[in-house]
């Protein structure tokens, strides 16, 4: 242990003589006012966001695990809403009401969680619009999109012949589509084979979804590709306008002990879509229609009801017999993500075995397919010369590339999972300018529109999969993290760390005014079009159809109506349908029901929302409202008394003294 | 031009009492912690509204706390009649524009500023009774304490800032009385000249130049 | 105790310096590059009670005491406790002894930083490569961007001609003990 100390003793003399040739510069400055340097300023500012006042940006991290979308606002770090996307929440009611219900329906049934990893905004002109943003479902392949005026999830749609949903959504410029691929090979069409015959029987497709004007999603087309793992993907802007480059790994196209048989090759691919050729084969009928069973989730914000729809077929593309649909570019070490700069010009390949990244050129990619510089062709798909198309590197920046994100000034940050920090380098010059540290094992950055033809800059937030010790111990799970830089000067600047929702993949980030004018305050209920609406108190009432209940009951502050409610039998099958009259903004009001094997209700002003409930055994039920909606909350309560099914008690309700017999 | 004056300031007059078909003439604005921008409740000549479609409902609820009774168009008579003495008002301005006599201004201004007498006192009587009559099962009861909103101006209820005002239509209305009582001020002096000036045809001809300008 | 007053010290005084100075430079020292942060990461985090990780491993043996003070010359105790996996081969005491003499002492000099990280990097790979995993004739990926053979005759394991001593299993990887130090190829 000498030595350690001998070397903690040459480490002080190296960091102290590296401070003190900085001391003179103090004499000659000390007349000026100290405006530069990170201990100069104060960090503690420029996150402060005074009560009252608003965030400059919102930022959408993923919720990974967790299924769904955490809204923040920056620079202040603070959770302004958990949307959710994937999982059920009972916090929220979704997927618990009958109205929710469908929106997690898929070609497996209900499935009540997903993991949600790559949020993209849509896009106008390559810019963030702050319409949409959509999110991909690692596990059972889906795409959802969240619609901002509400920030609820407004519809999912199932990506069929894939499985692992990882490199999606990404939207191109103008989100005509937002795009899939699958992470796991799988049978082509899915059946009973052997896994070891992977390389024959095994397929990685590709898949374009359609985004219309108002947002409606669709199965357009999918590309048939060999079985290589599709890991992540980015859509050009400008020049490469009409392209998508898609990462893969596991070109061995192996099915075990991953960690070292897909890590052979000293490349890996990049395989670049030209979409808009896609569209003229599809127009020529150049495709094949097969059958195929996935969801489609659509919730109206009208009736307030998801429905869900299975489709039976998609469009099926064979490079092959399309030529110029699809290229793979050599990119070295299985790279992870892929990210192109704000021209369009500039292909990031972050190679994660690597310590250098590769650059592919997009003119020189065009110029490459022009002279037909193929090394080889795999799948009909031809391999283009690495030396045709790379533009340069990156190099010895740090151990384990992951993601790069670009500011509005030329630069690239990268992020190191394994040196656990972010890296800003020159776009063009390959040149590092700066390094920070992140604590710890950085995944995703981001950058407000950072992906984007025009980012916002100012700030930089690193995703960490590991905290350790950087927060209050929470036993063997711990949080998850963001941490904020400030890169508006030369050098990065840690201002902020802040725990995060699940554990955050990709993020994107938005200047709030993009939103905010279109944030609707409650669902006006002139336009509540439910077929179980009650859009006073004058239309509550309960019936009954057999051994069905429905009951149509309105909350305002603070009761319902009905409150009193007999005539209720063991096995009845009770649906509340429940309209929240209030037209004024943040009253929601909840409703739960004692022993209801369900979620409370939430339900917004102006919406009617179904809660079913099947009571087992004769007694009286309390319900009640569980958001604090008033001062006489409280008192928002009511009973539900239930008889046997024998029972010859006539169905009555009422509010107050005076009750309605039916 | 001028013998004529009187005529379109009446006229003018008679339009600014129309506004309130098209304005609210009342608002009276709830500031509270929770409502930090305030509600704002709309006072029309026929019906009552706000802001936003759903302010009264707001305004309900929040009344109905310390028991204070729904304000329901259905339940206040003067909202269906009010219109017709604005139409009665606005049909007489224009048969006094057309006679063209100064006492029949003054007449009118007189007239419509008993109207808006009566009216801000119907307007008091309300407000007393909305403020005072309050439910005996009323949730919050706080003992003689009365939650009647100001005729004019601001007043703190307990938690609440009321503040009472005239809106646009309210304002229109008021310069109605004024256009007419200067419609009077400016026929009489012209009466007074028509007396003094014998070349009276010299008018009649202006008055004919202004016809075929028109 | 002595390490936490060794990195007060000059932290203090390299701060002190540079809070007088509008654009510190330091981009060319990742160590100082944060200065807003400590400037150690997560190997600086206290735990005891987990299963140790490589560069507690290699602290704990007393024949990988030039290794771990070549490691920390370089600034890379914090790859050596990320999350990896990793596989190291740890060059012993005698190993480094074996070098031209003055070898150790040159590299351990803050100029020959960027050589010695090289050198460091050059003994590990992204991945567990142990056992059945290491096959003759298998090419290993390296940190530092080169390739190194790995030849096996029977038991014994040999990996650009340093023999395997020994393995140490690691919370975030492998320690494969090597009884010479790795020299990359030039450039």
């Amino acid at each position: 242990m000498k030595n350690h100390y001998l070397f903690q003793f040459i480490h002080f003399i190296m960091i102290a003589t590296f401070g003190l040739l900085f001391l003179p510069s103090c004499g000659n400055q000390a007349g000026q006012t100290n405006t530069g340097g990170a201990l100069g300023d104060d960090v503690a500012s420029q996150v402060y966001v005074a009560p009252g006042e608003y965030d400059e940006f919102y930022a959408f991290m993923s919720g990974g695990f967790s299924g769904q979308i955490g809204v923040h606002g920056l620079p202040s770090g603070r959770l302004l809403k958990v949307i959710p996307v994937f999982s059920t929440d009972g916090e929220k009611g979704y997927g618990f009401s009958e109205e929710t219900k469908p929106m997690l329906n898929t070609s497996h049934g209900f499935v009540p969680w997903d993991d949600a990893h790559h949020p993209e905004l849509s896009q106008t002109n390559g810019e963030t619009d702050g319409r949409w943003i959509f999110i991909n479902g690692n596990n059972t392949p889906r795409i959802a999109r969240i619609d901002l005026s509400v920030f609820e999830t407004v519809e999912i749609i199932e990506i069929p012949n894939s499985g692992g949903n990882h490199s999606s959504p990404f939207t191109t410029e103008n989100t005509e589509y937002v795009v899939a691929g699958t992470r796991f090979g799988v049978p082509y069409p899915q059946k009973d084979v052997a896994i070891n015959t992977y390389a024959e029987n095994f397929k990685g497709m590709l898949t374009y979804v359609k985004v219309e004007e108002d947002g409606a999603m669709d199965v357009a087309f999918q590309i048939l590709l060999p079985a290589f793992d599709y890991d992540l993907a980015h859509s050009g802007k400008g020049n490469s306008h009409g392209w998508t480059f898609f990462t893969t790994y596991n070109t061995e196209e192996k099915s075990t002990l991953l960690e070292v048989a897909a890590s052979q090759n000293d490349k890996d691919f990049i395989a670049a879509v030209n979409w808009k050729k896609a569209e003229e084969y599809i127009a020529q009928g150049k495709y094949q229609e097969v059958p195929a069973k996935y969801a489609h989730n659509v919730y109206d914000e009208k009736t307030h009801m998801a429905t869900s729809t299975m489709k039976d077929k998609v469009k099926v593309l064979i490079p092959s017999e399309c030529p110029g649909l699809v290229y793979f570019l050599p990119t070295p070490k299985s790279p992870h993500g892929v990210d192109v700069d704000p021209t369009g010009e500039y292909i990031v390949g972050n190679g994660k075995l690597s310590a250098d990244l590769t650059v592919h050129s997009f003119t020189k990619m065009k110029a490459a397919i022009d002279n037909q510089s193929f090394e080889t062709e795999i799948a009909g798909v031809p391999v283009l010369k690495f030396e045709e198309v790379v533009a340069g590197s990156v190099k010895d920046a740090g151990l384990g590339p992951l993601h790069t994100e670009f500011d509005d000034k030329g630069n690239a940050y990268t992020s190191f999972f394994i040196t656990s920090e972010v890296v800003k380098w020159k776009v063009g010059t390959w040149e590092v300018l700066d390094k920070a540290s992140t604590f710890y094992s950085v995944g995703h950055i981001m950058i407000p529109g950072g992906d984007s033809k025009k980012p916002q800059g100012k700030y930089l937030v690193a995703l960490n999969k590991i905290t350790k010790d950087r927060y209050l111990p929470t036993g063997p799970e711990l949080c998850h993290s963001a941490q904020l830089y400030d890169i508006s000067g030369d050098k990065m600047k840690l201002l902020l760390d802040f725990p995060t929702a699940g554990e955050p993949h990709y993020a994107q980030g938005i200047s709030a005014d993009r939103i905010v004018p279109n944030v609707k305050k409650f669902y006006p209920i002139e336009e509540n079009e439910h077929p179980y609406r009650a859009l006073g108190e004058k239309d509550a009432r309960v019936e009954r159809n057999g051994n069905e209940v429905h009951v149509y009951m309105t909350t305002i502050r603070s009761h319902f109506a009905p409150d009193n409610i007999e005539g209720i039998k063991v096995g009845d099958k009770v649906y509340f349908h429940v309209t929240n009259l209030e037209q004024d903004w943040d009253v929601p009001h909840g409703f739960a029901v004692m022993g209801a094997n369900n979620a409370e209700l939430l339900i917004m002003g102006g919406q009617t929302e179904t809660f079913l409930w099947e009571p087992k055994s004769v007694g009286v039920i309390p319900f009640y409202c569980t958001d604090f909606c008033s001062a006489l909350h409280q008192e928002m309560q009511g009973y539900i008394r239930v008889s046997p099914r024998s029972s010859n008690i006539a169905l009555k309700w009422g509010l107050g003294e005076e009750e309605v017999v039916q | 031009m001028k013998k004529n004056l009187p005529r379109i300031l009446m006229i003018i007059a008679v339009l600014g009492l129309g506004t309130l078909f098209l304005f609210p003439m009342w608002k009276i604005t709830l500031i509270a912690p929770q409502y930090p921008k305030g509600v704002t409740m709309h006072i029309h000549i026929n019906k009552l509204g706000g802001e936003t479609p759903a302010v009264i409902q707001n305004i309900n609820i929040l009344n109905h706390y310390v028991g204070m009774k729904y304000i329901e168009e259905d339940s206040i008579p003067e909202l269906k009649y009010f219109p017709y003495v604005v139409m009665a008002m606005m049909a007489m301005g224009l048969l006094m524009a057309a006679v063209d006599k100064p006492k029949l201004y003054l007449g009118w201004a007189i007239l419509l500023s008993l109207l808006a007498m009566a009216g801000l006192y119907d307007f008091y009587l309300w407000e007393y009774d909305y403020g005072h009559s309050l439910s005996p099962t009323a949730p919050i009861k706080i003992p003689g304490a009365s939650f009647q909103p100001p005729l004019f101006g601001s007043k703190q209820i307990i938690s609440f800032t009321a503040i009472s005002l005239p809106h646009i239509g309210g304002y229109f209305a008021g310069s109605s009385i004024l256009l007419a009582g200067l419609a009077w001020w400016q026929k009489s002096k012209l009466d007074k000249n028509e007396t003094t000036d014998s070349t009276s045809d010299n008018s009649h001809i202006s008055s004919e130049r202004l016809h075929t300008v028109a | 105790m002595k390490k936490n007053i060794f990195y007060i010290l000059s932290l203090a005084i390299a701060l002190f310096s540079m809070a007088c100075t509008p654009n510190p430079e330091t981009a060319n020292s990742s160590a100082t590059a944060d200065s807003s942060e400590p400037v150690k990461g997560q190997s600086t985090v206290q735990d005891d009670l987990s299963a140790k990780n490589i560069l507690q491993v290699a602290l704990g043996s007393p024949d990988h005491t030039t290794l771990v003070a070549a490691v920390q010359a370089a600034d890379l105790e914090d790859v050596l406790v990320n999350a990896g996996p990793l596989t190291v081969f740890a060059p012993t005491n005698a190993a480094f002894e074996a070098l031209p003499a003055g070898t150790v002492e040159s590299l351990l000099k803050p100029e020959n930083k960027a050589t010695l990280s090289k050198i460091i990097k050059f003994h590990a790979s992204p991945g567990k490569y142990e056992g059945n995993l290491l096959k003759n004739g298998q090419r290993l990926f390296q940190a530092s961007g080169h390739y190194v053979n790995v030849e096996k005759d029977g038991d014994k394991v040999t990996v650009h001609g340093a023999n395997i001593l020994g393995t140490a299993q690691a919370s975030n990887g492998v320690v494969h003990i090597v009884d010479k130090v790795m020299l990359p190829p030039e450039g």
